[in-house]
């Protein structure tokens, strides 16, 4: 950590130079909102003091400018300390390291503050937004302008925050650098790794070394980012998750529209935002994965769920906590969101350059947050701590579901609601509903979720909370009221069951202990979360109750108001920015702007207030308190920095993150191939995750797919071996290796088994053939052998599949039985298809030494017959067909015999002896040379059946048989065919299918 | 090639432009065309081409101006095209001859009339001749010949603008033409019956109103398919009717016509006469001809397998195959005519035992079975009138004409 210090200061003189604008205001700004706080918690957490004192400046406002001047230098590592996370994040690669050291270090001395942290957590959110869209937009023409921008939102929150940041900025920029590195490393790295390949590097160390915090920030960043403090602990059982998050959010982002993915990223963190601009979105598109993660959030506002909620959660832990700071810290949020609300327009002016997906998402993150703070504010004051807790909760869940569909509301509408619902509030962006509920006690803010929820569902759940003893079992309640409520959405029941009587669920063991005091259960949590990241969680349904349910309320205002307040920034921005290179612009005047609202100077609204009606009430609110409060809030959490609750919990992150770092390293190993040595199995789950993160990244051609990777060897040593059908990649545990597979074919050859049975074995040999992508002599005698037996079996399908196989085999090259197969092909061809240009062209590709092949030769001769008619060569032909060609000749025996009957009962008179048609129709089984006046027994009766079954009239004559030849020519017929199927496959007849036995 | 001044090169691509910008203008089909013209008549492009080579910059000079800058679209391409054919290099010849070929489609969608009808044709001949050229380059360095593929399907895009109602369709059908030949050449003749069908069934066209000559080749090309069908009467008649239309100048063309045309002829036994198969070098037929004048069927085979690889590249093998009846039809014949001068009396009575004589004697190697089969397939094809009496061997001929002549009909299957 010490080295970073060291790093930061080296950055700090570049970055002097080129955000000298920025940094001063910021450090100005910093120095009179934050200054006090930092001051203040700057003892407690060492890692922080030792960066900011060896910038020099010791002070806040110092601080800041050291992080600003960190980012600009680019020096990601030094920066750590500092809570450059953010600054990094705008800045490439390098950056991107910092936030996480910055933020560990940050996190692990901060940890007893942690609800401090996240006051200025949920202050960074809002101020974020702003740093966010500057960040991004200025990916890489400015970053030291969002650098400096950033350094406010230093604190853990911040790296977090930053992440989403970066990732829009890396959507923008690139989608290779996503899939390349990002995956492998935590969702964080992920992001930065977009910047930076040699983030990653720098990035585990720092999460590891950093500890519990590094764990937390790799969950923020990952999308979730939220940075509440029910995060931190949620967070180590959902870190992997969040990870997992991050990258679907990523996948989504690459696969189709931006804005989806970047929302979800950005809603995550904002959590109430996210619900906000996401369903808009999902409506329309498929939902990320990342989204649906908080989704299931919303989806259970009427509950407590919305703890997640970036502010509202904060506000919760801070009471749990320490409910007297509660109160201070509100208002100093209220006065931050709103600076941070004056912040959103600017993103979109400087969006303008980018797609709207930023404009619309961005805005609303911002917008959201921004309404949570107003509620939470004004609950504090109001009523006691503890119940507090569970207003907010509660507070917070009304407004979440209305702006979740004034998210969707207004972004159908649009500007329908523009500046007239800003009226009401006097803080712009404060709901309207909000202030109301936070005044009143918990049963009144209750009958304010009315208007969402029933009243029963509102009673249920103040029953489910006045069981609650403590914190822990309140979170607790929360969060199965949440999945309750979710299930309920799900289910349509919302509205319909009856609450009053539905008996509460049991409360589950307490978990407080476990969680090293922490009061939020964590187990609890992490399931409940995973859930709802692949839970179908029918967003149709979500959507539609939102909508519902904003239509009753008829009050959320506030979203509207954010969108068309959007909507105008983005217009005026549009109008604005005239130059090529607007976020550059932008991002200082961003700066200016806001940094002054930070610190309460008249600057405030010079660019924005005309633009956004919204900003102007935000500035109404008391910002003057700000600085106070803020002061404050730090105090306390400092106080808590060294409580055993938050050592025992940052414990608890440690192992946390040990897990996930081993996930990591599994990841990475995979991915790289690092572990190639472990052996082919290793190798191909590597080459099967290439193609999936492609997939998921940005979808990679399938010719990129490296092929050989996913190419099994066998391990399998069963000599037999059912087929199936293969639906997911083969298991080398059951593959069989080539010499095994050779001792198969043997079997299958010497077996004395059904055909079906041997058929069945031989398309396992053939599939095993094929992943393994063995092509050789063996390849060809398993499908000659295949093709036989079919053939022997008049399966002709299965021949044709191998017949074109053998073809292709050939055509490369490989040895095998040629020319008894070219004959075969032929025969298929005449006596099959019948097509006389493949007939053509197969007979002129015929080489010389093919046409004087034995087998070839004959079935050069069937043509003949066939094409003439010749009934007796091809009867003889059938005698002394060489190979298998016996049983293509019995595919057309039957014509042929019929043809040949025709021909007879119209040229011969009177009669033909039946002995002569026994013989001339092949029915007799003698040869020609064995001819003998005998003969007539052989195959005699036989015949007699087929002639009167195709309708010959059959007269005696001295015991002899004879067909009546003029009789028979008009009553000849073709009698159906037995066991013909519709579908002119025998072998799919149900009778036989049904039969089958191997 | 000879030095050339930049200002030269200039002023060779400025009048290759100006001149195709006038040609659309003015509608001038035949200047149009000419300038397309890139393989055909490259000796009237060899200019500019040379010029192109010099002077590189040649987009930035048809951009510049504006009244070459509206056939941006199609002139670029072109240009490069006109380079890359100089420079010997079919391959990127085709690939931008494809793209102005194109954008020249597109304008011509927009025009109302049909004056560039020409033009049209000369695209749709070098899209098939540059196709043609590149793939022969692409298959001599070892690459995926597909550029006749694409050209292909650039032709049924062509096809699609001009079949139709409208002033246009005259056009079609030289395009389903130039289809054809791609796909004769490919082996995908399956293709060929999508565009037939909406030629003929479409009924969008009267074949009268086409030019003759593209009827010409039509019904040359559906008369072929027809052969593979062994469709024996309908590929006469249009084979007849190409033969019949043909300009009497182009001898290549008639002769192909009548490779196809004599087969088929000869399967409904009518028989070239020799000065014909001497005066169109189609010499590979004579011997089956003698073979069906004769009865003669060891030439017939001799003759089929001297010949194989022509006729089945050519697809008449198995028409020739099937003349092999008409032999034994002859060959009986010939032994009934003996028969009757020798004994008129008897001469209805073919004995089988004498056909397998005259076969053996032919050095077939058949026996009374085989050649019992061969006269009851004669009598059932209606080669021969009469039945044949197991008992006895013998082979009863009708007294009236025994052996009918076919007579242009088709042997009956």
């Amino acid at each position: 950590m010490s080295d970073s210090g060291g790093m930061t200061s080296k950055g700090a003189e570049p970055i002097a130079v080129v955000d000298s604008r920025s940094t001063e205001i910021q450090a100005v700004d910093v120095a009179q909102t934050h200054g006090s706080l930092y001051s203040s918690s700057q003892p407690a957490v060492q890692s922080w003091s030792s960066s900011t004192g060896e910038q020099s400046v010791p002070n806040s406002s110092y601080y800041y400018d050291p992080q600003s001047q960190v980012s600009m230098s680019g020096d990601a590592q030094g920066m750590s300390f500092t809570s450059h996370a953010s600054t990094s994040s705008n800045q490439v690669g390098v950056n991107s390291t910092q936030p996480y050291s910055g933020y560990a270090p940050y996190s692990s001395s901060t940890v007893p503050y942690n609800y401090n942290s996240v006051g200025f957590q949920n202050y960074y959110y809002s101020n974020h937004p702003l740093g966010n869209d500057s960040t991004t937009q200025q990916v890489e023409g400015d970053q030291n302008p969002g650098a400096a921008y950033q350094p406010l939102s230093a604190f853990p929150n911040s790296g977090s925050y930053v992440a989403p940041t970066s990732y829009l900025g890396t959507y923008y920029n690139a989608g290779d650098n996503q899939t390349g590195t990002g995956y492998e490393n935590n969702s964080y790295n992920y992001q930065t790794g977009l910047w930076n390949d040699a983030n990653y590097h720098n990035y585990p160390q720092h999460l590891y070394s950093s500890y519990t915090t590094s764990a937390t920030t790799v969950a923020q960043s990952s999308t979730t980012a939220s940075t509440n403090s029910l995060y931190y602990q949620q967070q180590y059982n959902k870190w992997p998750y969040c990870y997992n998050q991050a990258m679907p959010a990523v996948n989504g982002i690459a696969g189709t529209d931006n804005s989806h993915a970047a929302p979800s990223l950005q809603s995550a963190g904002y959590s109430a935002v996210g619900v906000g601009a996401g369903y808009p979105y999902s409506s329309n598109q498929p939902p990320p994965p990342g989204t649906t993660s908080w989704r299931e959030d919303s989806k259970p506002p009427g509950v407590s769920s919305f703890q997640e909620a970036a502010t509202p959660y904060n506000v919760n832990k801070t009471w749990e906590v320490v409910p007297p700071a509660m109160q201070t810290p509100p208002v100093n949020q209220q006065s931050y969101f709103n600076n941070l609300l004056k912040p959103t327009p600017l993103p979109n002016e400087n969006q303008d350059n980018q797609p709207k997906v930023i404009y619309s998402q961005a805005p609303h993150i911002q917008h959201s947050s921004s309404n949570h703070v107003p509620e939470i504010f004004q609950t504090p004051q109001q009523t006691a701590p503890t119940t507090e807790v569970r207003q907010f909760s509660k507070v917070q869940i009304p407004t979440n579901p209305r702006i979740a569909p004034n998210v969707g509301v207004s972004l159908l509408k649009t500007q329908k609601e523009s500046s007239g619902t800003n009226a009401p509030t006097r803080p712009a962006y404060v709901s309207v509903s909000m202030p109301k509920p936070s005044d009143k006690s918990s049963a009144e803010d209750h009958g304010k979720t009315k208007g969402t929820f029933p009243p029963s569902l509102c009673a249920y759940v103040d029953r489910s909370f006045a069981r609650c003893k403590d914190d822990s079992q309140r979170s607790a309640n929360e969060n199965i009221l949440k999945q309750v409520i979710a299930k309920a959405t799900a289910d349509g029941t919302l509205f319909t069951k009856e609450w009053d009587i539905e008996p509460l669920f049991t409360l589950p063991v307490e978990q407080s202990d476990q969680q090293s005091g922490s009061p939020w259960p964590i187990t609890k949590r992490s399931p409940s979360r995973r859930r709802s990241r692949w839970e179908p969680v029918a967003d149709e349904n979500l959507n539609d109750k939102l909508t519902s349910v904003d239509d009753n309320a008829t009050k959320n205002t506030s979203l509207g108001q954010v969108e068309a307040a959007e909507k105008v920034a983005v217009k005026n921005s549009g109008s604005k920015s005239v130059n090529g290179s607007v976020g550059y612009k932008f991002l200082p005047s961003q700066q200016q702007s806001i940094l002054p609202k930070f610190s309460q100077r008249a600057m405030k609204k010079p660019r924005f207030s005309h633009t956004l009606s919204a900003t102007e009430n935000v500035d109404h609110s008391s910002d003057s308190d700000k600085e106070q409060n803020l002061t404050k809030y730090y105090a306390s959490a400092i106080a808590l920095a060294d409580s055993p609750e938050e050592k025992k919990r940052r414990e608890n992150r440690v192992k946390r993150f040990e897990k996930g770092h081993g996930n990591q390293t599994d990841l990475k190993i995979s991915r790289s191939k690092i572990a190639a040595g472990s052996g082919a199995y290793t190798s191909r789950t590597s080459g099967l995750l290439k193609p999936t993160s492609y997939e998921n990244g940005q979808s990679k051609a399938v010719e990129d797919i490296d092929w050989d990777s996913l190419t099994v060897k066998g391990t399998c040593q069963e000599i037999e071996k059912r087929y199936l059908r293969l639906t997911s990649a083969p298991e080398p545990s059951t593959v069989r290796p080539e010499e095994i597979l050779e001792k198969a074919l043997h079997m299958v050859q010497t077996s004395q088994k059904s055909y079906l049975y041997r058929c069945d074995q031989l398309k396992s040999i053939r599939q095993d053939l094929t992943v393994q992508r063995i092509q050789n002599t063996l390849t060809v005698k398993v499908y000659e052998t295949h093709a036989r037996l079919a053939l022997e079996a008049g399966d002709l399908p299965e021949y044709n599949q191998c017949q074109s196989q053998l073809k292709r085999l050939y055509a490369e090259g490989i040895k095998g039985c040629y020319m008894e197969f070219s004959a075969y092909n032929l025969l298929s061809i005449i006596l099959h298809s019948n097509n006389k240009r493949e007939l053509l062209s197969s007979m002129a590709r015929l080489s010389a030494d093919a046409k004087s092949d034995k087998a070839v030769k004959h079935a050069l001769s069937v043509h003949s017959a066939v094409s003439s008619g010749n009934y007796i060569l091809f009867f003889r032909l059938y005698k002394e067909a060489p190979n298998l060609n016996t049983f293509f000749m019995n595919i057309y025996m039957e014509k042929m015999r019929f043809e040949a009957m025709k021909c007879m009962c119209k040229s011969y008179r009177p009669v033909v002896p039946v002995s002569y048609i026994t013989r001339a129709l092949g029915f007799s089984k003698l040869t020609q040379g064995e001819e003998i006046e005998d003969a007539s027994i052989d195959g005699y009766e036989e015949c007699e059946e087929w002639l009167r079954a195709h309708g010959a009239v059959i007269t005696s004559s001295n015991a002899e048989l004879q067909l009546d030849t003029k009789a028979s020519a008009s009553t000849l017929y073709m009698p159906e065919v037995e066991d013909a199927v519709a579908h002119g496959d025998a072998n799919l007849a149900v009778d036989n299918f049904l039969t089958r036995t191997l | 090639m000879a030095y050339l001044s930049m200002g030269e090169a200039h002023r060779r691509i400025t009048d290759y432009l100006s001149r195709f910008c006038d040609a659309v203008s003015s509608q001038d089909a035949a200047t149009l065309s000419a300038l397309l013209a890139i393989s055909s008549n490259f000796a009237s492009l060899q200019a500019p081409a040379d010029a192109l080579n010099v002077f590189q910059d040649s987009n930035q000079l048809v951009n510049q101006v504006e009244r070459y800058a509206q056939f941006a679209e199609i002139l670029s391409p072109l240009l490069r095209c006109l380079q890359s054919y100089r420079l010997g290099r079919y391959s990127d010849a085709y690939v931008a001859f494809e793209k102005a070929a194109n954008a020249f489609l597109q304008e011509f969608r927009n025009w109302e009339t049909a004056w560039a009808m020409e033009a049209v044709y000369i695209l749709a001949l070098e899209i098939r001749l540059l196709a043609e050229k590149a793939d022969r380059e692409l298959s001599s360095s070892g690459k995926n010949t597909e550029k006749l593929q694409g050209a292909g399907s650039f032709l049924m895009k062509i096809f699609g603008a001009l079949a139709g109602k409208g002033p246009k369709r005259v056009g079609a059908l030289y395009v389903a033409c130039q289809l054809f030949k791609v796909y004769f050449k490919l082996g995908t003749v399956h293709l060929c019956r999508s565009v037939i069908r909406s030629i003929e069934t479409a009924r969008l066209f009267d074949l009268d109103e086409f030019p003759v000559k593209d009827k010409v080749t039509y019904m040359y090309y559906t008369g072929r398919l027809e052969v593979y069908n062994e469709n024996f009467t309908v590929a006469d008649q249009k084979l007849t009717y190409a033969l019949m239309h043909c300009s009497p100048n182009k001898e290549a063309n008639k002769r192909m016509i009548l490779k196809y045309l004599i087969p088929v002829k000869l399967s409904i036994g009518i028989l070239p006469k020799q000065w014909l198969l001497e005066k169109y070098n189609l010499m590979e037929y004579n011997e089956v001809v003698k073979a069906l004048k004769t009865g003669d069927l060891r030439l017939l085979r001799q003759a089929l397998r001297e010949h194989e690889d022509r006729f089945l590249r050519s697809g008449v093998y198995l028409v020739l195959e099937k003349l092999e009846l008409q032999v034994y039809q002859r060959l009986m014949k010939k032994i009934y005519v003996l028969q009757k001068q020798k004994d008129p009396s008897k001469a209805h009575q073919l004995k089988i035992e004498t056909a397998v004589k005259a076969l053996n004697w032919l050095g077939m190697d058949m026996d009374m079975d085989e050649a019992e089969c061969i006269m009851a397939i004669l009598i059932f094809k209606n080669l021969t009138k009469g039945y044949i009496s197991h008992k006895n061997k013998v082979v009863v001929l009708s007294k009236q004409d025994p052996f009918p002549k076919l007579n242009g009909k088709p042997v009956s299957s």
